[in-house]
């Protein structure tokens, strides 16, 4: 127990160590020799056990083959060292995005390298802080591509702290690593939830409509699955001939305008609004209805579409977290 | 360091760690009871037809009832566990059913691990030249085995199309052992070697073929039937012809009445000698025969190096059993007179004969003796007697009785050397003449490709050697007078039938004793300055390369000094195929443009290429409209299908970019 403990703070005091020595980092990032890491692996140091038990049977018997065979596999292992250094050696991490995700699923970050090189590399293992890797193939002057999950516990912005790179290729004796410290940020959606009913369509006095009527509109066609959509719309009869997930989408036209309001939830709490608004903006925008936003300090106005979507979900994603002034949250 | 993750390993490692242990029991195949290679291959089986599904793999109690099943039946088979065939045995069977529980990555590495370990005893095992290939193709898969099984296919990677396949595999590992080739050789060349042992692992009890300390007659014409080589006799200069070619071994003394012993006396006096002729210098390259003897032409002259001593009768004893080709240098004469008499001691025991044998053989020595004036003239008796007594020369003559001497002489008289020289010296001793057995071998092949003497033990020989007053020991032949062909042919030639057949084969085809005779010169050369490179060796080379007189300091800066040049060429070399590759003209000129349009204010995104950058330039800045044909144009020439003149249309686009301006604002 105590050991662990020692363990997790010395692992803490290396990572901040090494944050220092490298310094922030910024994408399109070449990595450098000077931030490579490499130290044998677990069946490296066994493999090394191996050639000295084999030197000395070698030499206890002077038995030539033996050593000849010793000092080829000796120098074996120092070749793939260098071959694994050189693997992630000048290797480029061109990009790292992360799709916004809605609160308590895992979101993905997408990092995509770049190998200017003109020997492919192989097994470029990428993950999370200290998470289980993921390994790509570069080939020559070539791109490759790992996609990480990245847990998203609540909304907000999940900031990836630091990128682990590494690769034991070729032989799996050596294991050469880096850090990247890039400012990767992740947005995350609430989640949407509540079964609050919709508001009244704000264009059309004659009332409520419900949420099973409002799908009967004029039907439009097919569209790919979108992270948020409810299970309603999808044709699952189409999923069960083999076609992807599909969702039925209904034609705006003549359709509802619903302004979504902050304040007419007030008797749930910040969190459960905000995830009851997610959950109405997600249905209306599947429904294929026009809705607005309007927030304490902010009103988005009624459009419909992936855009507005996001524009409207970013915005519940960072309701009280403002004052840190992202980018896509004020634009608007 | 946290507990790494466990990550299964994938089918195809698992194929490779499969293929690298079977390579490793094919190579020890031929040294371990037949029953645990087959074993070690049915788990192989197993196990890959488990990986198909097609059958179940045994859990755990079974597996383990298995094991120690195996480790009973070795224990049982070998009676230990310690030793070079046992622990063979033992690793095949443990390999195999690690095989049998292999899920894991790291299981898979640990049975190429156990593919390794088969290389080392197939090494400590055999060395032989034509081995040595396969022991380099075997480290060769299994540092292929190695890059396989450390490779984990990904699901979610994007160019897994690419992949890691076995071919690109084998050449990665090809290339990397080609890499440490240079270092190799230079640790093998400076590498310190050890004088001795540490320790000695049990070798197994082999029946080695070689001459016994005992002679009785027909034990050495069961030698002669064997073409296997007894030792190679490298000589210095002109070697001794051949009625001098006789290599002495063990000296017996003691008789029964039938068979011939070596003496206990080890407190007896060397006599000092004077040694005439000419000095012989040469080396002999012993093979293993399990026995202490070390044969050297006639008598040694000098002192035969710390891991041999003189008897007293001269002959050389090994201070250990002879289990591996053991060299050594001597000088030898083939001619020597005593410079002192014979001692009471030594004369009474060279005399020595049962008194109730032999009766009649010694009653003819007695009356034979008083005949003649001296001992000379009687030896020339006996040996006249020999010659025409109707005595013949054969390997398959017939048994003789108690009295085996009188028996021989006079009722047979159809013998080989072991008869000629157990008579001869009966006959010495019986007219008071102090005489011995020697036993050895006569003449040798002379291999003219690699210029030494193929001994075999087809060339096992007896003789006598007699005390004759004002010379001392003088050898005697007495097959020789029977047979004087024996001095200059070898028995294959003599006696044609009485060796195996394929000897005989070999012998009737010149081409193919030819062919032999340059392979042997090979392995020679391979036994020699391969196999039994050494210390002394190692400071020759260096003294060769120019140091004077070199010492370990020498051998360690040499050594250092390779090292680095090693581990340079190595950085620049790996290094050098993971620098970028320079982009050519059209690349180069498609980055200026970007350059100049990133100086106003345009700059192309990391993820766009040209016909996307182009579209964000039109909508950003209409009026740069030739900027957008000449990305266009760029596309078309970079991406496009090859045609004729595009070096010129290069060179346009080079021409027009360096002559584009682009404004920072519209």
């Amino acid at each position: 127990m105590k050991l662990s403990l020692m363990r997790t703070r010395l692992r803490a005091r290396m990572a901040r160590w090494i944050r220092k020595r490298q310094g922030p980092d910024s994408l399109p990032l070449t990595l450098a020799r000077r931030r490579l890491y490499i130290l044998p692996t677990r069946t490296g140091v066994g493999f090394c056990l191996l050639l000295v038990l084999m030197l000395v049977a070698g030499l206890n018997y002077a038995n030539s083959i033996a050593l000849f065979l010793t000092f080829l596999l000796t120098g074996f292992t120092l070749v793939t060292m260098h071959q694994c250094h050189r693997n992630l050696l000048g290797a480029q991490l061109v990009g790292a995005t992360a799709q916004p995700t809605f609160a308590q699923r895992d979101g993905t970050l997408s990092l995509a390298f770049e190998n200017s090189s003109a020997v492919a590399r192989f097994q470029i293992a990428a993950g999370v802080g200290d998470a289980p890797t993921i390994p790509a193939d570069l080939p020559a002057n070539g791109f490759g591509r790992v996609e990480l999950s990245v847990p998203a516990p609540k909304r907000g912005i999940v900031q990836v702290d630091r990128l682990h790179l590494i690769t034991t290729h070729p032989f799996g004796l050596f294991r050469a690593w880096t850090w990247v410290h890039a400012p990767i940020e992740m947005l995350v959606y609430p989640r949407p939830h509540g079964l609050l009913p919709m508001p009244a369509d704000y264009g059309n006095k004659s009332g409520e409509r419900s949420l099973i009527n409002a799908g009967a509109d004029e039907w439009l066609g097919l569209r790919p699955f979108r992270d948020g959509d409810s299970p309603r719309q999808v044709d699952w009869k189409a999923y069960a001939r083999d076609a992807p997930l599909l969702v039925k989408e209904y034609s705006a036209a003549g359709a509802e305008l619903r302004i979504f309001d902050f304040a007419t939830l007030g008797k749930l709490g910040t969190e459960a609004q905000l995830e009851q608004l997610a959950r109405w903006i997600v249905d209306a925008e599947s429904n294929g209805e026009r809705y607005g936003l309007k927030l304490p300090n902010r009103f988005i106005k009624p459009d419909h579409g992936a855009e507005h979507r996001h524009h409207c979900l970013a915005a519940l994603a960072l309701v009280g977290l403002e004052d840190t002034s992202r980018g896509e949250a004020s634009s608007h | 360091m946290a507990k790494p993750p466990v990550i299964d390993g994938s089918r195809r490692g698992l194929d490779w760690a499969a293929i690298a242990f079977v390579a490793g029991v094919l190579l020890n195949i031929d040294r371990v009871p037949v029953w645990t290679p087959i074993a070690a291959l049915i788990f192989v089986v197993w196990r890959l037809m488990a990986a198909s599904r097609s059958l179940r793999l045994p859990g755990t109690p079974l597996r383990s009832v298995l094991a120690l099943a195996l480790v009973a039946g070795v224990a049982v088979r070998f009676h230990t566990l310690n030793g070079l065939s046992a622990g063979t045995a033992l690793l095949l069977l443990m390999g195999g059913v690690k095989l049998l529980e292999t899920r894991t990555q790291r299981d898979q590495f640990i049975v190429v691990g156990a593919a390794v370990f088969l290389l080392l005893a197939a090494c400590l095992d055999r060395q032989n030249i034509v081995r040595a290939p396969l022991y380099l193709l075997h480290a060769w898969l299994c540092c292929a085995a190695l890059a396989v099984v450390s490779y984990m296919p990904s699901a979610s990677s994007t160019a897994t199309r690419l992949g890691f396949d076995n071919r690109a595999a084998l050449v990665l590992a090809a290339r990397s052992l080609v890499f440490s080739l240079p270092l190799a050789i230079l640790l093998f060349v400076f590498f310190p070697r050890l004088p001795g042992a540490f320790w000695a692992i049990p070798r197994s009890d082999e029946a080695l073929t070689g001459l016994s300390d005992t002679m009785s007659p027909g034990s050495i014409s069961q030698l002669t039937t064997s073409y296997e080589v007894a030792f190679r006799a490298h000589f210095e200069g002109s070697p001794p012809p051949p009625q001098e070619r006789y290599w002495r071994g063990p000296v017996l003394h003691e008789f029964d009445g039938y068979t011939w012993k070596r003496t206990a006396r080890s407190l007896a006096r060397m006599e000092p000698l004077q040694y005439l002729g000419p000095e012989y210098h040469y080396r002999i390259a012993l093979e293993p025969s399990a026995q202490r003897w070390w044969f050297s032409l006639d008598t040694v002259t000098g002192s035969p190096g710390p891991k041999a001593f003189f008897t007293y009768d001269y002959q050389l004893v090994s201070s250990e059993p002879v289990t591996e080709t053991t060299n050594y240098t001597l000088v030898s004469h083939t001619s020597t007179r005593a410079t002192v008499q014979l001692s009471q001691q030594s004369r009474r025991y060279d005399t020595r004969l049962p008194n109730d044998r032999n009766p009649k053989s010694r009653e003819l020595a007695i009356k034979m003796r008083n005949s003649e004036g001296s001992d000379g003239a009687y030896v020339s008796a006996v040996l006249n007697y020999f010659r025409t007594g109707g005595f013949e020369y054969t390997l398959t003559p017939p048994r003789l009785g108690f009295n085996s001497v009188d028996d021989f002489i006079f009722n047979t008289r159809l013998g080989f050397c072991g008869h000629y020289a157990s008579a001869f010296v009966s006959m010495m001793r019986a007219a008071g003449i102090p005489a011995r057995v020697v036993t050895g071998y006569l003449g040798g092949e002379w291999n003219p490709i690699g210029r030494y003497f193929i001994v075999r033990q087809s060339d096992a020989h007896s003789w006598a050697e007699v005390w004759l007053e004002g010379r001392g020991w003088t050898r005697i032949d007495p097959t020789a007078v029977v047979e004087p062909e024996r001095l200059n042919r070898g028995i294959l030639d003599l006696l044609p039938n009485a060796v195996s057949a394929p000897a005989r084969f070999v012998w009737r085809q010149p081409w193919l004793s030819s062919l032999l005779q340059r392979w042997d010169a090979i392995n020679t050369w391979w036994n020699d300055r391969v196999v039994k490179f050494s210390y002394d060796d190692q400071l020759r080379l260096l003294e060769r390369l120019g140091f004077t007189s070199p010492g370990a300091q020498e051998l360690g800066w040499a050594f250092g000094a390779g090292l680095v040049g090693w581990l340079l060429w190595i950085a620049w070399h790996v290094g050098r195929s993971g620098t970028r590759v320079r982009p050519d003209r059209l690349a180069r000129s498609y980055m200026a443009l970007c350059r100049k349009l990133d100086r106003a204010g345009l700059t192309r995104q990391t993820h766009q290429g040209p016909i996307a950058f182009a579209g964000d330039l039109l909508q950003q800045r209409p009026d740069l409209e030739p900027v957008h044909s000449l990305l266009q144009r760029y596309s078309e020439l970079r991406y496009g299908r090859p045609e004729p003149g595009a070096a010129a249309k290069v060179r346009d686009f080079e021409r027009a970019v360096s002559r584009l301006t682009v404004s920072a604002r519209a």
